[in-house]
C-alpha cells in the first residue's frame, strides 16, 4: 500500500531491485529455518514488528500516520518502518538484504511487482494461505472490492509453487499528464478516450510550433514509463504472457521504436540521455505532457500544477494498454512475530486502512475499486484522475522473471540503440531479444 | 597476599629490566598499530580472502552458497561482455596514463614558468580545485554540461554551425567523453605531484648545460625529463592502477553501460553481475581477475622502469 513508485524513479530499476529485494534476504535464507514453513498461528501475536519500505522521511510520516491509525485498532502491536532512501528497487534490495544478512531482519518487506516472483522462488516468504483461510471472511471481503486482475496476477506471477505469498497492495498505471494551459495555448483540444498516435503526433508539431515546448520526454532508463506504453498500446509486449519467451523482436515493437524515434527527429521530445527534468519544465510551460502513474499526482501538488493538469489514457495504435505494477506485501518466514504481521496485513486489506492511506497521500492507486472511486482519491488530483484506476482493466502486468534484472538490461539497451538511432530499429530490437531469450 | 621479590645479581637484574622494558614498547607498538591493523584486516584481507573463497562457489546471496570448482573461472573465458569491459579499461586506463602524465607534466611546466607567486598560487589551487570535488558531484555536473539539448557545448556547437555528438548516446562517443571527465577531474592531482617533481631538479645542472651551451629544449629532454623520470614513474603506476578501477562516473552517467555496452569497465561489470545478477561467485573471480591483471602490470611498470627511471 506504499509508495511502489517514488517519484521520478518509480520502477526503473524494478528488476534489478526485485532481485535486489531478495538480496535484501541473503541470510535470510539460514535464517529461515527457525521460521515454521507456513500456516497460522505462528510466532508472537503482539510485540513490536519491523517493515522494511523504500522511501525517505516523507514517506515515513505516511507511514507513522498509518501506523497511529492501525494502533488505534490493534494497541498492541507496535510497527517500526525503516524506510531505506534507495534511488532505485535494487540498491533497496541489496540494502535489505545486507541488514538482513546483518541479522536484521524484518518482518514485512514492501516488495514490488518486479521482485515478487524472485523473493517468492528463494524460499524466503511465509506461505500465507493458510492465513488466508482462517480470515476468509476479511479476506473475501477484500477481494470482493479489488479487480480480479490483481488477485490473479499476485497469485501467478508471486509464485512459483501454487501457494500464496502476498497481500496485493496499491498498484500504478501508465497514463499522460498533459499540461492544460499549453494545449490551450496552442489551440489544441484536449484528446478524448481513443486519440491515436498519429493525434498525439499532430498535437505535438502544433504546441511545438505555437509555444516552442516539448511534447513528451522519450527516454531508456524507466521501461515501465519509457517503453512498455509504446509496446501496449501496439498490442505486443517484451515478453510473452508466462514471461518465458523474448518478444522484443515483433514488428510491433519495431513499430513502437520507429515512432518513439521519430517524435525525437521531430524534436517532440527532448534528446534522450540529458538531464532534462519533466515536472519542472512541465511547471515552467516547456513541455506539454509528462508520462506518470499515481505517484506524478505528487508531483503535480508539490509543482502546484494540478488545476492545469488533465489525466487521459495513453495514445492507442492497436488498442489501449498499460504496464501495471503493484505491491506486494509478505511475510519472511524468519520472523518471530508471524501473527502480529498477519494482524497487520489483514488490517492493510480494510476499507479504513485503504483509504486512510489515499487521504494522506499515496503514491498509489488504492487497490480497493470503492476507494479509487471515493474522494479521498480524487480530491487535490487532476481532471481525469479515474484514468488512473481504468487502466487496470486493459493494463499488463510489468514483465518481471526472476532474472529480472538482467532482462531489463537487455531490454533497455536495444530500446536505446533503436530510439537514438545508433543501430537500425529492427537490428537493435533483434539483437536485444537474442541476449534477453538467452537469460529466460 | 605478599610477594618476595628474588634475589638478583644486577648483572642478571638489568638484562631482565632490559626485555621487560622491550616487551612493553612492543605492546605499546602494537597498541598504536592496532587500529590501523584492524581496518586492513576488516576491510582489505578479508574481504580478499573472501572473495578468494567465493570465487570456487555460486551464490547468490538468497540461497545458500554451492561449490562450483573453477567453473567460475572457465566461465570467463566464454563471457564476450568480460572481454568487451576489460578492452574499454585498458582503453581508458591507457588513455588516462598518457593524458595525465602529458598534461600535468606540461602544465607544471607552465606553472613553474609564472613569476608572479600570486598567480600561480592561484593557477595551482584552481588546476587543483576539481580533483576535491566527489565524483558524483562531477558526473552530475558534466552530464548538465554535455546535455544533447540544453548543454553549454550542445548550445555552442550549434553556434558555429555544427551538430554535437551524442556524447553519452554514440557508442563512438560515450567513452571518450568519460576519458576527458576523468582527466577534467584528476589532472589536478597528477599535476602536483608533476610540479613537485620539477621543483627538485637540482638548478645546478640546469645552469651546466646552460653554460655547456644546450638549448631550452635539450635541457629539457636531457636534464630535465631524466631527473624527473622517478616522479613521471610513480605518477604512471599511480594512475593506472586508479584508472583500472574506474567506477564511479560510468556508472553514474551511464548506468547500464553505454550504448553498445561502450563504457562497461570491469569493475562496473563485477558490480553488475554481483549486486545485480547476484552472481556473487562469479563477480568474485573477475575481481580476482582484476587484481592479477593490475599486479602484472604494475610488475611489467616497475620491471621496465630500470630501463628508463633515472636512479640518483
Amino acid at each position: 500500500m506504499d509508495a511502489t513508485t517514488p517519484a521520478h524513479f518509480t520502477r526503473r530499476s524494478a528488476l534489478r531491485m526485485t532481485a535486489a529485494a531478495a538480496a535484501a534476504v541473503p541470510a535470510a535464507s539460514a535464517l529461515a529455518a527457525c521460521g515454521d514453513s507456513g500456516g497460522s498461528g505462528g510466532g508472537a501475536a503482539t510485540g513490536e514488528l519491523s517493515l522494511v519500505y523504500l522511501g525517505d522521511a516523507t514517506q515515513q510520516k505516511s507511514f507513522n500516520a498509518l501506523f497511529e491509525q492501525f494502533n488505534q485498532v490493534h494497541p498492541k502491536i507496535q510497527i517500526k518502518a525503516r524506510g531505506i532512501a534507495a534511488k532505485d528497487w535494487a540498491t533497496f534490495a541489496n540494502t535489505v538484504s545486507t541488514q538482513i544478512a546483518g541479522g536484521k531482519v524484518p518482518d514485512i518487506v514492501q516488495v514490488a511487482t518486479e521482485g515478487q516472483r524472485l523473493f517468492a522462488s528463494k524460499g524466503l516468504l511465509l506461505p500465507l494461505d493458510p492465513y488466508l483461510k482462517r480470515d476468509k471472511k476479511a479476506v473475501d471481503a477484500y477481494f470482493a472490492d479489488v479487480d480480479p486482475k490483481l488477485k490473479r496476477w499476485t497469485e501467478k506471477y508471486g509464485s512459483t509453487d501454487g501457494r500464496t505469498y502476498y497481500v496485493p497492495g496499491g498498484y500504478n498505471t501508465v497514463c499522460l499528464y498533459l499540461n492544460t494551459d499549453l494545449f490551450k495555448k496552442a489551440g489544441v483540444d484536449l484528446p478524448g478516450d481513443e486519440w491515436t498516435w498519429e493525434d498525439f503526433r499532430r498535437a505535438g508539431l502544433q504546441i511545438k510550433e505555437k509555444t516552442g515546448a516539448f511534447m513528451l520526454p522519450v527516454n531508456y532508463v524507466n521501461p515501465f514509463l519509457d517503453l512498455m506504453p509504446w509496446l501496449l498500446t501496439n498490442g505486443t509486449s517484451t515478453l510473452n504472457a508466462a514471461w518465458d519467451k523474448g518478444t522484443f523482436d515483433s514488428p510491433e515493437a519495431a513499430e513502437a521504436a520507429t515512432f518513439v524515434k521519430s517524435l525525437i527527429d521531430d524534436g517532440l521530445s527532448p534528446k534522450p540521455g540529458g538531464t532534462f527534468d519533466g515536472p519542472s519544465q512541465y511547471a515552467k510551460g516547456k513541455l506539454a505532457a509528462l508520462a506518470g502513474g499515481r505517484w506524478t499526482t505528487v508531483d503535480m501538488r508539490r509543482i502546484k500544477m494540478v488545476g492545469k493538469t488533465h489525466i487521459v489514457s495513453w495514445p492507442v495504435h492497436k488498442g489501449h494498454g498499460s504496464p501495471v505494477g503493484w505491491d506486494g506485501w509478505p511475510i519472511l518466514k524468519a520472523s518471530k512475530k508471524k501473527d502480529a504481521a498477519w494482524t497487520f496485513l489483514k488490517w492493510l486489506m480494510t476499507k479504513d486502512a485503504s483509504d486512510f492511506y489515499a487521504k494522506i497521500g499515496g503514491t498509489t492507486v488504492p487497490a480497493r475499486k470503492s476507494v479509487a472511486a471515493s474522494a479521498s482519491f480524487t480530491t487535490d488530483a487532476p481532471k481525469g484522475t479515474e484514468e488512473l484506476p481504468k487502466a487496470i482493466t486493459y493494463g499488463t502486468p510489468i514483465p518481471s522473471p526472476n532474472q529480472g534484472a538482467q532482462v531489463q538490461a537487455a531490454i533497455m539497451k536495444g530500446w536505446q540503440a533503436a530510439i537514438t538511432g545508433t543501430k537500425p530499429v529492427a537490428e537493435a530490437l533483434t539483437a536485444a531479444n537474442t541476449e534477453l531469450s538467452g537469460l529466460l | 597476599m605478599t610477594t618476595v621479590a628474588p634475589l638478583r645479581t644486577p648483572a642478571a637484574a638489568a638484562p631482565a629490566a632490559g626485555v621487560a622494558r622491550t616487551k612493553r614498547r612492543d605492546w605499546a607498538g602494537y597498541a598504536f598499530l592496532s587500529p590501523a591493523l584492524l581496518l586492513f584486516l576488516v576491510f582489505i584481507l578479508g574481504p580478499f580472502l573472501a572473495a578468494i573463497v567465493l570465487a570456487f562457489f555460486s551464490w547468490d546471496m538468497l540461497t545458500p552458497a554451492t561449490f562450483n570448482g573453477v567453473g567460475n573461472f572457465t566461465e570467463m573465458f566464454s563471457d564476450p561482455l568480460l572481454y568487451k569491459a576489460l578492452a574499454n579499461t585498458f582503453v581508458f586506463a591507457l588513455a588516462s596514463v598518457v593524458s595525465h602524465v602529458a598534461g600535468g607534466l606540461l602544465l607544471a611546466l607552465a606553472v613553474n614558468k609564472v613569476m608572479s607567486r600570486v598567480l600561480s598560487y592561484f593557477v595551482r589551487t584552481a588546476l587543483f580545485f576539481p580533483f576535491v570535488i566527489s565524483w558524483a558531484a562531477v558526473a552530475l555536473l558534466w552530464k548538465y554540461v554535455l546535455d544533447p539539448t540544453f548543454g553549454i557545448f550542445t548550445y555552442y556547437f550549434d553556434k558555429i554551425g555544427f551538430q554535437a555528438p551524442g556524447w553519452f548516446t554514440d557508442p563512438a562517443w560515450a567513452l571518450p567523453a568519460i576519458i576527458g571527465i576523468d582527466w577534467w577531474h584528476t589532472i589536478g592531482f597528477t599535476f602536483v605531484i608533476m610540479l613537485a617533481g620539477l621543483q627538485t631538479v637540482p638548478q645546478q645542472l640546469v645552469e651546466a648545460a646552460r653554460v655547456d651551451g644546450a638549448s631550452p629544449r635539450q635541457i629539457f629532454w636531457y636534464v630535465t625529463i631524466p631527473m624527473m623520470s622517478p616522479t613521471i614513474f610513480f605518477a604512471s603506476v599511480i594512475t593506472f592502477i586508479g584508472a583500472f578501477q574506474i567506477f564511479d562516473p560510468v556508472q553514474i552517467i551511464t548506468p547500464q553501460g553505454g550504448p553498445d555496452d561502450s563504457t562497461v569497465t570491469v569493475v562496473m561489470y563485477l558490480y553488475q553481475k554481483g549486486f545485480e545478477s547476484f552472481q556473487v561467485g562469479y563477480a568474485s573471480a573477475v575481481s580476482l581477475l582484476v587484481f592479477v591483471v593490475m599486479m602484472a602490470v604494475t610488475m611489467l611498470q616497475f620491471w621496465g622502469s630500470r630501463k628508463w627511471v633515472h636512479q640518483q
